[in-house]
């Protein structure tokens, strides 16, 4: 039976947020677990008259490729993802699995050599992203999977997940996130005027320079769900302390109870109450991987609990987060790496943070609305 | 089916069918839910040194484009298959549907429509194929479905598709191999013979098979296999011929199709039922009136009619045709965007005659006629 919930997921993914066009080549890709909201997407291209495929693959190939692969055979980039890469108009990623630890135990080095590889994979269709020549967004399928990592019943974790998009029955999804779109608009224009940003809440005192960073607002377009501000700080200005409570997950690992020191810029000091060696093996991925890439505010308020799944827990309304490693080329950034790993800071229940000294956010809110003028 | 049957299975569709060497580029494309065979075929792949990629084909977004999609949405090849059919090396399909009869309510002219239009690129693959460039198979799969269609439960058509595939042989391979010398003596037999009668209950046809080549199906392009096939000489089918068996076509179904022949051409078809559904097909284009393909079912492990076209047409005592495009490599000329079996039992009576002398019957060459 179709569940309306996600007719209305896939309609406002293929009208709001990618605005299919007749005639764009338009892929789908997913795990064989999402296959129902895939036959949505699908159906939506088609009725815009796009030129839709998809890309469903079965769970579990890349712990084979894991255990048989070669190293050629790990950094092998098949030609029709360049194809993909170079041509396509419009781009959508399902996430959702059967299994979001299936890697856990994998061997580590073998593991890293196989997301270079689709770093590299992907690099392509990044900078097309970036350059507007493609329009892609990442949502997320419900499963069980997920709904335990997230410790609701699918059927909790169903209902969370439409809340967050907006596309619960009865509501009007795109009315809502042109809405969002307009106020988030209107704070990255705010945000635009901030030199430096201080964050402040338990065990955490952090400056964070912005000057010339340009804001992005997370409103629907390349995420579903959505709901932040973002900037990536400019690299030598970070200085102080920031206490991370929730665990913060890296490639189905988790370390727990992060607490890192910056100077000029750099991480300085780091420990973990669990996860330590990770946390630190993180840390040595490469040069940049001790910068801030990324700093942001959550703003989705439908999203008020702690999923262990970044495309939710980033945008958790009334948090920051903050990326470590790369950068977005449409921020102004000048920090690479192979790393961006975001990692959330609840300030909901006593964080404060000041733009240029002066308050603008308690408790997990701005303390005001954008100005009209601005919306 | 187990892991270690599934893992059998896909060895010897890697290392026997498709033979894929270090380097080859393989996509796995599973028409359906075959995700074990899937995974495993993926393993035997990367051990083999190949680039294996899985490509799982959605039922109903077939049905979606089929039912929904304008002329450009319905002809459009994504380029991702495209790519792959003109410069990849190897290509696995499983048939696993879940439902063999989800497109029947599915307008027929649109079906043709997007048939025609994927004729290029099949021919493209099929030259490849045919150069030595390009190696295809299709595999079959047991699913509830495929099960429904032959009268059985699934862990019964398990075993049949096993039995025929030769998975219950201690070395399937050696089997195959053993099998294809089979092959090979039908194949060469059939090259020094110019005309080949059928004769059988309301069938009396003849057609010029002189300087075509008889192709031995050993199990490289159809999983399981066991046919010899060839094109025969365009013009010179003439007579009739009555089928036993259903003709399917995705989702489709004609039943006792008779068909008469005059200088090569379909002039006269009929069907107990599903007639309108004939005429379509055989209107599709002008080489969807003549034949593309004669062939003898060979493989005495498939006994039973199933329904599945892939093991219908190898059951040892049948023949069938193919109305429409010849398969490269058999020297048949004739193009068409429709190749479709139909298969014909000659097990109870029937008769091949080879320039003039009877050769087989009852679903059997006759002893002697094989001998090396």
């Amino acid at each position: 039976m179709r569940d309306q919930r996600l007719v209305n997921l896939a309609e406002l993914i293929a009208g709001y947020s990618l605005s299919l066009q007749g005639g764009q080549a338009y892929r789908i890709d997913a795990e064989e677990v999402a296959i129902p909201l895939v036959v949505e997407l699908y159906r939506a291209a088609v009725r815009r008259g796009a030129l839709a495929y998809t890309r469903v693959e079965p769970s579990g190939l890349e712990e084979i490729a894991l255990e048989e692969g070669s190293d050629d055979q790990l950094a092998y980039i098949p030609e029709d993802e360049r194809i993909a890469s170079a041509e396509l108009d419009a781009w959508c990623t399902i996430w959702g699995t059967v299994n979001t630890r299936a890697l856990s135990g994998a061997d580590p080095e073998r593991r890293r050599r196989q997301i270079a590889t689709h770093y590299r994979m992907v690099a392509e269709r990044w900078k097309r992203i970036s350059a507007g020549t493609l329009s892609w967004c990442g949502t997320l399928y419900p499963t069980q999977a997920h709904a335990q990592d997230a410790e609701m019943s699918l059927g909790e974790f169903e209902d969370f997940v439409h809340a967050a998009c907006h596309t619960r029955e009865g509501d009007e999804p795109v009315a809502h996130w042109q809405e969002v779109s307009k106020l988030l608009a209107a704070r990255a224009r705010e945000l635009q005027n901030v030199r430096e940003l201080r964050i402040v809440g338990p065990d955490t005192d952090l400056r964070v320079v912005v000057e010339g960073r340009s804001w992005v607002p997370g409103d629907g377009k390349e995420n579903m769900p959505d709901g932040e501000v973002f900037t990536s700080p400019v690299e030598s200005g970070t200085a102080g302390e920031i206490y991370f409570a929730f665990p913060s997950i890296f490639q189905g690992r988790e370390v727990e109870n992060v607490r890192l020191r910056f100077q000029e810029g750099r991480i300085t000091h780091a420990e973990a109450t669990s996860g330590q060696e990770y946390l630190r093996s993180l840390l040595d991925t490469d040069a940049g991987s001790r910068v801030l890439g990324e700093v942001a505010f959550g703003l989705n308020y439908e999203i008020d609990r702690f999923t262990r799944d970044i495309l939710f827990d980033e945008k958790i309304g009334g948090t920051m987060h903050v990326a470590l490693g790369a950068g977005f080329d449409e921020a102004g950034t000048r920090n690479t790496s192979d790393l961006h790993w975001d990692l959330i800071c609840d300030l909901r229940a006593e964080g404060e943070v000041y733009a240029d000294g002066e308050l603008v956010w308690k408790a997990g809110s701005f303390v005001t609305e954008p100005a009209a003028d601005l919306v | 089916m187990s892991d270690s049957e599934h893992r059998r299975l896909a060895d010897v569709l890697v290392g026997y069918s498709t033979a894929v060497q270090p380097g080859d580029v393989v996509r796995i494309e599973p028409f359906g839910s075959a995700s074990p065979l899937a995974r495993e075929l993926y393993a035997s792949v990367l051990r083999a040194g190949g680039h294996p990629a899985v490509h799982l084909a959605v039922d109903e977004v077939d049905e979606i484009v089929l039912k929904e999609g304008t002329d450009a949405q319905l002809e459009w090849i994504p380029p991702d298959q495209e790519r792959h059919l003109t410069t990849g090396d190897v290509w696995i399909v499983i048939d696993a549907p879940a439902n063999t009869r989800r497109l029947t309510g599915v307008d027929t002219e649109r079906m043709a429509k997007q048939l025609t239009a994927r004729g290029p690129l099949q021919s493209r693959y099929l030259e490849r194929s045919a150069a030595g460039q390009f190696r295809w198979l299709i595999c079959g799969y047991a699913t509830e479905a495929s099960a429904q269609d032959a009268g059985m439960s699934l862990r019964q058509f398990e075993q049949v598709l096993h039995r025929a595939a030769f998975l219950d042989a201690d070395d399937p391979v050696a089997a195959w191999n053993r099998f294809a010398e089979r092959l090979e003596r039908a194949g060469s037999f059939l090259e020094g013979v110019s005309e080949l009668r059928i004769v059988g209950e309301d069938t009396d046809l003849r057609m010029g098979v002189q300087g075509r080549t008889w192709i031995r199906s050993k199990g490289l392009r159809n999983f399981p296999d066991g046919e010899v096939f060839t094109g025969p000489v365009e013009e010179s089918v003439e007579g009739t011929i009555r089928f036993s068996f259903p003709a399917m076509r995705r989702g489709r179904q004609a039943d006792e199709v008779r068909l008469r022949f005059e200088g090569g051409e379909v002039v006269e078809a009929t069907a107990r039922r599903g007639e309108d559904f004939l005429r379509e097909m055989i209107a599709l284009d002008d080489g969807a009136r003549r034949v593309g393909e004669f062939a003898f079912g060979m493989n005495d492990a498939v006994g039973q009619y199933t329904g599945n076209l892939l093991l219908d047409e190898k059951i040892g005592g049948t023949v069938h045709l193919a109305l429409g495009r010849s398969v490269p490599g058999t020297g048949g000329v004739n193009q068409s965007g429709l190749h479709w079996d139909i298969v014909c039992d000659l097990r109870d009576g029937g008769e091949v005659y080879a320039d003039g002398d009877l050769v087989y019957r009852d679903g059997r060459f006759l002893p002697g006629v094989l001998s090396s």
